[in-house]
């Protein structure tokens, strides 16, 4: 929303020099994203929130201006009390109270249409808007000036002097008043004629009946429509308007008359004529302002800070909010019109803190208890922290890619695009896909990073998504990594050491051995949900009593029988085999560096030549496998 | 007999003399000295000697196995004060040490691992929820209906239904960790102090400032006595804590459907101090944790009495707030998983 200081002043004396309001409206709720200051003027360009409307016009800012200098706001002074000077014209509307709460009108007759004098084209033109002829930069310029949005129909234009407020059917073909093309959706609010649609509400005029040089007659409508129906066609037609940000929000429904009669003034000032009706209001209700209570016991008890009396009813008076004190502790108010925002009693806290400054406000901790349990969903960054160190520690380096992905990054891991989840509204098609697997990011990080680096080392901690439909989707934490320097067992030997660390054992893991290197996945959901489901703590060990005995031994091995056999196959022997580990391997001979101990007496050498014997035996008769001859 | 002995001497300490290093010098000793040396052989034939030879023959061979072993150790100690001071030239302190081979933690987990330290400090825990959320936890549990004006603010990413037995548009991945408040306020009761981390997604074109898909830290607490000055102090303290005692902040009114009274914080430009650069985009200040007091709707929805309890909320910009710490100018530089970026950490 932009706001010219020349015209903020129109309403409210200000004293503050502009970067100091701009700081000012910034912290009541305003944000000042820019200040524009040529010679004959400072515009302000501010952020507006959606709970506040009554904001997107000059005199609800000029409104917050006034609380903030703590001045009062002088409304446009207005003549018309529009009753009918001319002979009184034919016009039969139709309306739903359902779909259009409120439909406010009148008939001016006589008018003159013409270029806008040069201070409203001015003014428009400092607003981003593009001047018309003098009928619709009024209507502009009033719908700017007050908040609620208006439109000026040629009266002669409307066929069979008939409106009807109704809802498309869908499919209506609608040109509107620039002359663009449009088929409405179904449930637009829209009015019709006896011809057709000549108005798309809330959103954009039509053209059949719009205001061009040969107007010599108007209705202006003033309505209050339903914001999520308004809302629900301009999505649906991508259009957006001033007016359709104002509807959308919910329009000042006590403000149509008082539009109109600014709207009539300027008219019969601007271009002539006559009021050739009575007032039209259609209303569904009268729309009046509504009563709400601030209880002083509350606002201290939530705001943390005892603010006198006298300043809240001074807040809420300058906020136009007629605060009555009721007894001690309450204060009654009166919410405007406009203020639709204000509906409950927080919404009241809220108007006092802001004005009263969040700046002014001390800074204090939490009291209260701490509690010991776990909460629901908790997680301990710790151990994310400390597997990520035991790779850090051996040379790898972290990445975080993007969780949407391409088909072609599917194509990369040959995984099949029609069995992976699936963004319907994708911003590209580069980021369709959930990531079932780290791996597709993974491969180009290393690609990416051969250029510079010869060795590559990465790893990412992040979600992937399984499931071929949405309803039996599941998120998984996966530890991945990849490497072009490393081999397969020293990858295994890294895996091994974070399932170790991490009471693991057994957890799915798997490595792959892929173009440039090696690439490894963990699925650390499960290593988490294992960790939690066991002891937290690990439990010591005594140390032994009695000392070890340790061999090295070379084993003769046919090419088909794998280590991890031969391990076990030894362990299997004799509980006093404590550790079995492969030393060296060297065309077929392998050696196998063995712990023997007991945990009740010290071994002795035929004892330990008994359990070889025995495992040396199994090994020949079952895998073929010769002790070396030295 | 004498003359051999003499000999021996002569060529031993002439030896011993040249030694240039320590190894030839223990050859050297092991030549004459040693069980199978010169000298000790000698010795050993000193029995076999006629008698009338043997008392002059065994003074003259203990007088050069003195002076051996005296000019033994002299050398010794010449040869032991120059390596130990030629060591010291060899070594130049001003060249770079041999680094250990170590990776990098990505910048993004270093500043979250603070993050949950910082409130782990004031007795906040982490909490981790689903990425794929439903519409009611990111919207409508959070105050924020069909057709409320305030998703316009968060545009959603909706999931493919094809196959599933969903209504269209009620899945969707989360725009906000705000999601996880109703997840875990209605498992749970008061008090209770959480955060949560993760990721959100949202329909946004990227650029130096903006993603569609953002790190965010999500924090809400619900007592029976919490106040807007509690939610300003915690702010104040997690924010210096994380970016610096000398940083500047200021608050601002902003709403937020699921908060009441809302909060916006604002960072003052760590490098321009305020001032107005490229880095911040000449505004001086940046939106770095909006907040509020929890909505009494927001209460209601997961069966709290919001006359009894209430609570704060707030989310931090994780990417944000890594990018202001280390005065990177792109969010898109986080995801870019160059190790040229990620070995600065």
């Amino acid at each position: 929303m932009l706001a010219p200081l020349s015209w903020l002043k129109e309403y409210v004396t200000i004293t503050l020099p502009p970067k100091k309001l701009g700081d000012r409206l910034t912290e009541v709720g305003l944000g000042t994203e820019k200040i524009h200051t040529t010679k004959e003027d400072t515009v302000f360009d501010l952020e507006i929130t959606p709970n506040r409307p009554d904001l997107l016009s000059i005199i609800g800012v000029a409104r917050e201006v006034a609380a903030i200098e703590q001045k009062k706001l002088n409304f446009p002074k207005l003549k018309t009390n529009l009753k009918p000077t001319a002979p009184i014209l034919p016009l039969k509307i139709k309306t739903n109270y359902e779909i259009n709460p409120r439909f406010t009108a009148i008939i001016i007759d006589g008018i003159t249409v013409k270029e806008s004098p040069l201070w409203l084209k001015k003014r428009l033109e400092q607003m981003g808007q593009r001047t018309i002829n003098n009928i619709v930069d009024i209507t502009n310029y009033v719908m700017l000036e007050l908040g609620n949005p208006l439109h000026a129909f040629d009266y002669h234009k409307i066929k069979g002097n008939s409106m009807t407020v109704a809802l498309s059917k869908g499919g209506e073909s609608y040109k509107s008043v620039d002359g663009i093309m449009y088929h409405l959706p179904e449930n637009a609010v829209i009015i019709k004629d006896t011809e057709g649609v000549i108005d798309l509400c809330g959103i954009k005029g039509g053209y059949s009946s719009g205001t061009f040089n040969d107007t010599k007659t108007i209705v202006i409508r003033v309505p209050v429509e339903i914001p999520s129906l308004i809302r629900k066609t301009s999505q649906r037609l991508s259009l957006r308007s001033e007016a359709s940000s104002i509807f959308e929000r919910g329009v000042n429904k006590g403000g149509t008359t008082e539009t109109l009669k600014r709207a009539v003034d300027l008219i019969v000032e601007l271009a002539g004529g006559k009021i050739a009706s009575e007032l039209y209001d259609f209303k569904k209700q009268e729309f009046e302002p509504t009563p709400l209570k601030l209880r002083l016991e509350r606002l201290h008890f939530v705001l943390g800070i005892e603010i006198a009396t006298k300043t809240v009813l001074e807040i809420l008076t300058n906020l136009n909010l007629s605060p009555k004190l009721v007894g001690k502790d309450t204060i009654e108010t009166t919410i405007p019109t406009y203020r639709n925002d204000l509906k409950i009693e927080e919404d009241l806290l809220e108007e006092v803190a802001r004005l009263y400054g969040y700046n002014n406000f001390p800074k204090t901790l939490p009291q209260g208890q701490i509690s010991t349990y776990p909460i629901p969903y908790f997680k301990d960054y710790k151990i994310d922290e400390k597997i990520k160190n035991i790779l850090k520690a051996s040379n790898f380096s972290e990445v975080f890619t993007y969780s949407l992905i391409s088909s072609k990054e599917l194509q990369l891991v040959e995984i099949k695009s029609d069995s992976v989840l699936r963004v319907d509204n994708p911003v590209s098609r580069d980021f369709e896909y959930l990531r079932p697997t780290l791996k597709a990011n993974l491969l180009k990080a290393l690609i990416q990073n051969k250029a510079n680096f010869k060795e590559v080392n990465l790893f990412e901690l992040g979600k992937v998504y399984i499931g071929k439909s949405i309803d039996k989707a599941k998120e998984e934490y996966h530890l991945s990594g990849i490497s072009n320097s490393k081999n397969y067992y020293e990858i295994k030997g890294i895996i091994e050491k974070i399932l170790k660390d991490s009471n693991g054992t057994g957890i799915q893991s798997k490595i792959e051995v892929v173009d440039d290197g090696i690439y490894f996945e963990i699925n650390y959901t499960n290593l988490l949900e294992n960790l939690n489901s066991k002891n937290k703590y690990k439990t010591f060990h005594p140390l032994p009593k009695y000392p070890a005995l340790v061999e090295d031994m070379s084993l003769i091995v046919p090419q088909n029988v794998q280590t991890g056999t031969i391990i076990d196959a030894i362990k299997n022997q004799s509980s006093l085999i404590k550790e079995v580990t492969l030393l060296d391997t060297y065309e077929d001979s392998k050696t196998f560096h063995i712990v023997y101990q007991s945990n009740d007496k010290n071994l002795t050498s035929s004892e330990v030549s008994e359990i070889r014997d025995k495992f040396v035996n199994t090994l020949e008769k079952k895998y073929t496998i010769h002790l070396k001859s030295t | 007999m004498e003359e051999e002995l003499i000999n021996l001497k002569n060529t031993a300490v002439s030896f011993i003399l040249e030694a240039e290093d320590l190894d030839s010098l223990e050859a050297t000793r092991a030549q004459f000295l040693g069980r199978n040396g010169k000298l000790t052989l000698l010795i050993k034939d000193i029995p076999k000697l006629p008698k009338e030879k043997r008392p002059a023959i065994g003074k003259l061979t203990n007088e050069i196995k003195v002076i051996l072993e005296d000019t033994l150790s002299q050398a010794l100690e010449k040869l032991k004060a120059q390596k130990t001071k030629s060591v010291h030239e060899k070594i130049d302190p001003t060249a770079p040490g041999i680094k250990p081979n170590i990776g990098h933690l990505h910048p993004m987990s270093q500043v979250l691992y603070d993050v949950v330290d910082v409130f782990k400090e004031i007795g906040f825990q982490a909490a981790d929820g689903p990425e794929i959320e439903t519409d009611y936890y990111n919207f409508e549990a959070l105050n924020i209906p069909k057709d409320h004006p305030a998703r316009d603010t968060q545009q959603t990413l909706y999931l493919d239904i094809a196959n599933a037995k969903v209504n269209p548009g009620e899945i969707i991945l989360r725009t906000q960790t705000s999601a996880m408040q109703g997840r875990v306020m209605e498992k749970t009761q008061p008090p209770l102090r959480v955060i949560v981390p993760g990721k959100n997604f949202r329909y946004e074109q990227v650029d130096a400032s903006h993603g569609f898909e953002f790190w965010q830290v999500e924090g809400f607490m619900v007592d029976t006595n919490v106040r807007l000055t509690d939610l300003f102090g915690t702010i104040d303290y997690v924010l210096r804590k994380l970016m610096g005692q000398e940083i500047k902040l200021k608050f601002a009114t902003t709403n937020f459907p699921f908060v009441e009274p809302g909060v916006d914080t604002y960072m003052e430009c760590t490098v321009c101090k305020g001032k107005g650069c490229s880095f911040c985009k000449f505004a001086g200040w940046s939106e770095i944790m909006p907040a509020g007091m929890i909505h009494p709707n927001v209460l209601k929805a997961v069966g709290y009495d919001s006359q009894k309890v209430t609570g704060f909320a707030f989310a931090i910009g994780l990417s944000r707030l890594v990018t202001l710490r280390y005065k990177m100018d792109d969010l898109r530089l986080l995801t870019n998983p160059d190790l040229r970026i990620i070995n600065q950490f």
